[in-house]
């Protein structure tokens, strides 16, 4: 599944321009060490963090995509070094519990 | 006893996040500039520019602590602050042990650059020092306060990095000397929606990452001299001694 299919069967809210990368897998995490940790290569993000290091962390990752949860918007920041770094970043208004129930149910495991 | 203008929050170079204007010669030139007359470097999770902000400041007779802005497990800001350089790097050596071995991308998260006073490069830190390191929040403050540091708990009103963004409340065990309010802060408004702060004081300090902002927040402590027994005197209310949080428009 893509960056793009992903966004459209969740319904979420793009803040940069969607990508069409694959995505391999998720983690969920609010702690930026944690995904400094865990994360992989073409992961999606979902998290309630809202500031630039979002995106710092995302690019060094090499994460695909972001998702920013539970109605929380980006700082402009956030936007900016995502869209440089070709991060993804989206928003939902829904908790972060149900997006990553319903990405599981999408096949991204 | 006379009142002194300290500002104990500033990061220097080594911070990814500072201004690499930021060198230690230049903050203590700012900060002699706007009338500040004690200040400390916190940088995240390192104290490896204490040896310049040592030099600079001597060089220009003003008052240095030494101090690191500690991230624990939890990803809460600790200020952590020492009478010397060499007790700031010891503990630095102890922060740093337990750093993750992240290196750090200059294009992502900025330049982490180690100086001396006179603003030659010495070298550039290669871990991501704005990583939690893997203490957990009381072993943090525990450790640096068995060494003899005054403990204040970074920005306490902010949304990120902060015990009650992290935490969601205020423990009641931490063995820390006060917390820290950012620009955005309001006292009254915190000690309503956190009656567990209890007696803890209040300090204001400006969390510095360009010139400009040095001193704009700062504490003001009525002191025999500078130091953290005289500091924790004060914030205590002990033998005379107060201390004043000051907040002035941002230049």
């Amino acid at each position: 599944m893509t960056v793009a299919e992903l966004g459209a069967a969740l319904g979420l809210t793009p803040c940069t321009p969607v990508s069409d990368r694959e995505v391999t897998g998720a983690i969920v995490s609010d702690l930026l060490s944690d995904v400094l940790a865990n994360g992989a290569p073409d992961y999606v993000w979902i998290t309630i963090q809202t500031h630039r290091n979002v995106a710092a962390v995302a690019s060094a990752q090499g994460l695909a995509a972001v998702i920013l949860t539970a109605g929380r918007a980006p700082n402009e920041d956030l936007v900016s070094l995502a869209e440089t770094e070709s991060v993804t970043v989206f928003t939902s208004l829904q908790p972060t519990y149900t997006v990553a129930g319903l990405l599981y149910g999408l096949g991204v495991r | 006893m006379e009142l002194l203008a300290a500002d104990l929050h500033i990061h220097s170079v080594l911070s990814p996040c500072g201004e690499l204007s930021m060198s230690p010669r230049a903050i203590v030139a700012r900060a002699v500039e706007v009338g500040i007359q004690v200040v400390a470097l916190t940088d995240h999770n390192s104290a490896r520019n204490a040896p310049a902000l040592a030099a600079a400041a001597q060089a220009a007779g003003l008052c240095a602590l030494f101090g690191l802005e500690v991230r624990s497990a939890e990803e809460v800001d600790v200020l952590t602050l020492f009478d010397t350089p060499a007790d700031a790097l010891a503990y630095g050596d102890w922060v740093h042990a337990a750093l993750p071995s992240v290196p750090c991308d200059p294009a992502l998260f900025g330049d982490q650059v180690v100086v001396d006073g006179e603003d030659e490069i010495l070298g550039f830190e290669p871990h991501l020092l704005i990583n939690a390191i893997e203490q957990p929040l009381d072993a943090v403050c525990a450790e640096a306060r068995r060494r003899g540091a005054l403990v204040l708990l970074a920005h306490v009103d902010r949304p990120a990095n902060s015990v009650l963004s992290q935490l969601g409340f205020m423990p009641d065990d931490l063995p820390v000397d006060g917390v820290e309010l950012s620009r955005f802060g309001d006292e009254d408004r915190l000690r309503a929606e956190h009656p567990a702060l209890g007696g803890l004081p209040v300090v204001r300090f400006s969390d510095a990452h360009r010139p400009g902002e040095i001193g704009y927040q700062q504490t003001q402590f009525e002191v025999a001299a500078a130091g953290v027994t005289e500091f924790r005197a004060a914030l205590e209310g002990r033998g005379g001694r107060r201390a004043v949080p000051v907040r002035r428009a941002l230049a």
